[in-house]
């Protein structure tokens, strides 16, 4: 199947904010644990 | 996948793992308790050694008696098998004696009250003696069966060097796994956080050899299906497949949740004992896939273990794997992952490079403990890294598996998480305080960290033009 170049931009900034979203939601809950938690 | 293997070379394939394989993670194990004068592990390490010992005998039965049923086996070479047996013979005979080394000193230490350490050298000698001849007695143990391994290298497409590599390798994580888990069992009960901390840090290891052992599994598929060699079924190595990918994921679930444990504890001082019983949940469910997926590798090349009832899979376009790759090789799904992967290695290099600078003498006013706080950023990188690899290596793995960098960018890889590991547990590196010099070694791993990364992105990048 062909892909217009509309769609492959979408699908690229979708993929990719999805992932980096997902790794720095999980940077911030992680960094914010220590921080709340350190003796 | 029955769990009471059927025949004894069955039995000979599964117990022959831990006296070789299992060896090297008792060391290991066995080190660390001395380094770190660990009691509780020194105790457990001559347990482990002792059974070991008495593993020696069921190894040996089953041998002499799969040597009996397999000697009339056209593919089988009869002086291998009798060079294989005389070496296991002495590798076993040795790893008795070092189970009984590990019992005496253990029974000594009731009446002294403390382990003796003359008698905890003598067993660490006899052990370092028993792995070399266990790695020659299992290197002919391999050559045995595996005939794909002498054929003519002029008429393979893929070296059958990525079989050979992933026969010995596959068990690492697996075997090493088993290990890891029953000491971090050791470690929950016995509350001992030195054991617990070793256990998650061989979960980790195990999670960094998981990387080569899936890729050379994906070489050693092309290696033995283009051109075919005889009694290999695609379909049954496709099954293989999607179980391995299966265990890639758990090894990185299991590995990176052990990661962050290891890297919360350094600045809390403690252990959340809610996220290590979650790692112990990853950890036996990771186990039991990798060992459907190693009965799986098994059935691959071991016709001699099959029993009427295993029913092996015959259609030829089945499986996940299959799907993905299909999949992967449309645009609309490749460019994404691969926009990915560029965004992982500037993660990656990024905290590597800021890391490795502070530790070389850079920036001295800041403190390690610091830019230890920016080690996830580059940990969350690797896991990007590993999951759109996998997917980009799956759209022409026989193209990238060839290509004469990539081999040396999985290994830089290896060494890569394994140095940044070290950043991730050195206690003396921990201790550097702002306008303090690292230790020497330190600076060596940083510059080995700032190579083996600079390799990887190279190693990559080249693959699409050599």
């Amino acid at each position: 199947m062909e892909y217009g170049n509309a769609a492959i931009v979408f699908v690229v900034v979708s993929v990719v904010l999805a992932v980096l979203g997902f790794a720095f939601a999980g940077l911030y809950w992680l960094n914010k644990t220590v921080d709340e938690s350190a003796p | 996948m029955h769990l009471i293997p059927q025949s004894w070379a069955h039995w000979h394939i599964l117990l022959s793992v831990f006296p070789s394989v299992g060896l090297v993670f008792a060391l290991g194990f066995y080190l660390t308790g001395l380094v770190a004068d660990n009691d509780l592990m020194k105790r457990s390490c001559l347990v482990v050694l002792a059974v070991l010992g008495v593993l020696a005998i069921p190894t040996y039965l089953s041998g002499d008696r799969t040597m009996a049923a397999l000697s009339n086996g056209a593919i089988i070479s009869a002086d291998l098998m009798a060079s294989h047996f005389v070496w296991g013979i002495v590798a076993l005979a040795a790893l008795a004696i070092t189970g009984v080394a590990a019992v005496v000193a253990l029974w000594c230490a009731r009446g002294l009250g403390h382990l003796s350490q003359p008698a905890l050298r003598l067993v660490l000698a006899l052990a370092l003696v028993v792995l070399a001849l266990m790695m020659v007695a299992g290197e002919l143990g391999w050559q045995v069966n595996h005939h794909e391994l002498r054929l003519d290298a002029a008429a393979q497409r893929t070296p059958q060097a990525w079989s050979h590599v992933h026969m010995i390798l596959n068990h690492f994580p697996t075997v090493g796994f088993a290990f890891a888990l029953g000491f971090y069992v050791i470690g929950l009960v016995s509350n001992d956080v030195v054991t617990q901390r070793t256990g998650l840090v061989v979960f980790v290891l195990c999670a960094v050899l998981g990387v080569p052992t899936y890729v050379t599994g994906a070489a050693s598929m092309w290696a033995l299906t283009d051109p075919g060699v005889a009694g290999i079924s695609k379909p049954v190595i496709d099954a293989h497949r999607d179980m391995a990918l299966l265990t890639l994921f758990g090894l990185a679930f299991t590995g990176v949740a052990a990661w962050i444990e290891l890297w919360r504890f350094r600045h809390l001082g403690r252990f959340s004992r809610p996220s290590l019983y979650l790692i112990l949940g990853f950890a036996i469910i990771t186990l039991a896939v990798m060992a459907e997926t190693g009965h799986q590798g098994g059935q691959i090349n071991h016709p001699e273990i099959r029993i009427a009832s295993d029913a092996l899979p015959t259609d030829p376009k089945a499986g996940v794997t299959r799907a993905i790759e299909l999949l992967i090789n449309q645009v609309i799904w490749f460019v994404p992952w691969q926009t990915v992967h560029f965004f992982g290695f500037s993660l990656i290099f990024g905290t590597a490079l800021v890391v490795s600078l502070r530790v070389l003498g850079f920036w001295k006013s800041v403190s390690f403990a610091a830019v230890h706080r920016l080690l996830p950023l580059g940990v969350f990188g690797v896991v990007m890294n590993v999951f759109s690899g996998m997917l980009i290596m799956l759209a022409d793995s026989s193209r990238y598996l060839n290509a004469p960098t990539f081999a040396p960018k999985i290994a830089l890889i290896v060494i890569g998480a394994a140095a940044v590991l070290y950043f991730s547990l050195s206690e003396r590196l921990w201790k550097v305080s702002g306008g303090e010099d690292a230790p020497a070694g330190a600076k060596w791993v940083a510059a080995l960290v700032l190579i083996s990364w600079t390799g990887v992105i190279m190693g990559g990048r080249l693959i699409s033009y050599i």
